[in-house]
């Protein structure tokens, strides 16, 4: 799972709220509820990030494995939190972030150096971001906003147009990812409230899709956890995400999902089935796994798949034509740390998912995180962006080996 | 004490850049090497490099505040930042406690590091690592008051520290008791 958080969703709430007030019986963490009692349990909780971005020159470039003909290079550093990425039409990078810095920056090109331009700040946890005809999509847990024109006026950005403010606004997996579909429309997910519970499946634990204009609210997915990335099929339009699934059931399970929705409104599981194969130990008495969708392909325990992409560049071999790079942010919910990568997932021509293999590893090392990739943008010149928010920087992957 | 504060914050104003004369401005109020000698001013020797930098970007950032610690964070940019807490992390640790041990408090702190998992974070030695601080041989009340701090929620963690929770369960006689344990940990009465 993930709840990838750098800093708390407390310390973010209370960034927002103000001064904390004095109170001497505190709640427990979201993260924290139902966290078995134990010396090595104890010291579980969501990894934070470096405190301050590592320079440039100190990043784990020469740590990065990746396959024959690859190379990694540092695209941008010195981008606190920065999450999601976008692609402008005119070639600007657009990056989210989620609990630390609460800003929106834009990537500028300036003599092959990248500037960081922040265009949007003091939002709450603003980790959804998305680009079409110009405008860019900025989703908080509450509301969706849309800010026009944006390439033509980073400087001195516009006010945001409100596109939709009908979300829960509940921090625990609230946080957004965000992309338009092969049918125009804006696919949205709310997360579960909670790490497990048995919300309102009308309201929660699901994805759907609005209109651009906010209108038209369909679901489109049911039995999701906390999806952090999502891409549609490039030749079938099918939506696949990643699922995190629940915290603190064990160390090896459940295992993170890849799901594939073939059909509107399908179940997913959660909270009742996990991984396609285990009942809830709590809320799956009476239920049975076969009543909901398998998932595509297992992603590892407590793995943290956040962005993901269909490769739909020509620069890299044939082979990674229409598979997807998962970014695996790394588990916070697990004794020994693993993943921290990005995997490739490639998908047959019966839209099955017929292996996953690591790409993009190297960065754990003595059971600590290195870096942490959030999210992957496949950039029009085909090179691959790899965001990550351990150490606020930017990775490109570029490939000149044999074709 | 002032005037070196004002003075070392003018020095900090004027060379941004990390120099062995910030860290001075450090031991200034925080002792020789960064054992401290002030009461309710902690020792900084040995920190991880991770705690400090957090910590003062906590202070920059307006969300832990102190009087004196805020302005001095103030003018920090991260390339200050980074050498700062990798040179107080080389620090050679502090001694313990030279007051005289209290066999009851140091025994009931011990059973109550034990029962709060303490050392799963901080290190079973109390070292610490990355955003867990150093507690062993910290000053005693240094260390009760970053409990009380934590328990009226006048501090908040870094990232997803699970302090203000801890300490909201803790009596003020455990804080004592535990603050008498670390204060004058391995000193076996």
């Amino acid at each position: 799972m993930k709840t990838a958080f750098a800093l708390s969703a407390l310390a973010a709430a209370a960034l927002a709220a103000g001064p904390v007030l004095a109170q001497d019986k505190k709640e427990e963490p979201f993260w924290a509820v139902g966290r078995p009692k134990g010396a090595a349990t104890a010291k579980m909780a969501p990894v934070p990030s470096n405190p301050v971005p590592t320079p440039a020159d100190k990043l784990p470039i020469s740590k990065m494995r990746l396959p024959k003909g690859f190379k990694a290079e540092v695209f941008a550093s010195d981008v606190l939190d920065g999450r999601g990425m976008r692609e402008g039409d005119k070639g600007t990078v657009f990056v989210s972030t989620l609990f630390v810095a609460g800003k929106i920056y834009a990537l500028v090109d300036e003599g092959g150096k990248r500037r960081v331009k922040t265009i949007a700040e003091k939002l709450f946890l603003p980790n959804g971001i998305e680009f079409k005809d110009g405008a860019l999509y900025v989703a908080t847990p509450k509301e969706i906003l849309r800010y026009d024109n944006i390439e033509a006026s980073l400087d001195n950005p516009p006010q945001p147009v409100k596109v939709y403010d009908q979300l829960p606004g509940e921090v625990p997996h609230g946080w957004k990812f965000i992309k338009f579909g092969p049918d125009g429309k804006l696919y949205v997910p709310i997360g579960a409230p909670c790490n497990i519970c048995e919300p309102d499946p009308e309201k929660y634990a699901q994805i759907m899709r609005i209109n651009p204009d906010g209108s038209g609210r369909e679901i489109v997915a049911r039995g999701v956890r906390n999806t952090v990335g999502f891409d549609f099929h490039p030749r079938t339009g099918e939506l696949w995400f990643g699922d995190n699934q629940r915290d603190w059931l064990s160390e090896d399970m459940p295992q993170d999902e890849l799901n594939r929705v073939t059909k509107i409104g399908q179940n997913f599981g959660y909270p009742y089935c996990h991984s396609g194969l285990m009942v809830d130990p709590q809320y799956g008495w009476g239920k049975d796994c076969k009543s909901y969708v398998k998932p595509a392909a297992l992603l590892g325990p407590h793995a943290a798949p956040l962005g993901m992409r269909f490769y739909t560049g020509d620069m890299f071999p044939a082979k990674y034509r229409n598979a997807i790079f998962i970014a695996r942010h790394g588990p916070w919910n697990r004794t020994q740390k693993y993943a921290a990568d990005v995997v490739v997932a490639y998908v047959d021509a019966r839209g099955r998912v017929s292996r996953v293999e690591p790409f993009l590893t190297g960065l754990v090392q003595n059971n600590r995180y290195l870096g942490r990739p959030a999210d992957v943008l496949v950039m029009k010149d085909g090179s691959l962006l790899v965001s990550d928010d351990h150490n606020h920087a930017i990775y490109r992957i570029t490939y000149s080996g044999p074709r | 004490m002032l005037r070196l504060i004002a003075a070392g914050a003018a020095l900090l104003a004027a060379a941004p850049a990390f120099s062995q004369a910030s860290l001075h401005t450090c031991f200034a109020c925080h002792g020789a090497n960064g054992v401290s000698s002030l009461p309710q001013i902690p020792s900084l020797a040995a920190q991880p490099a991770f705690y400090v930098m957090a910590q003062l970007v906590l202070f920059k950032n307006g969300r832990r505040q102190n009087e004196q610690m805020s302005p001095m964070a103030q003018p920090l940019s991260s390339d200050d930042l980074r050498p700062l807490g990798e040179a107080i992390e080389k620090l050679k640790p502090p001694p313990p406690a030279a007051s005289p041990v209290d066999p009851e408090k140091w025994n009931r702190g011990k059973a109550i590091v034990a029962r709060e998992f303490c050392g799963s974070c901080h290190q079973p030695d109390f070292s610490g690592i990355e955003n867990a601080p150093r507690l062993a041989h910290q000053r005693e009340d240094y260390l009760k008051k970053a409990l009380l701090d934590y328990k009226k929620g006048a501090r908040v963690g870094y990232g997803n520290a699970i302090m203000p929770e801890v300490a909201a369960a803790l009596s003020e006689a455990d804080i004592a008791d535990l603050a008498h344990y670390l204060a004058h940990f391995r000193k076996r009465p």
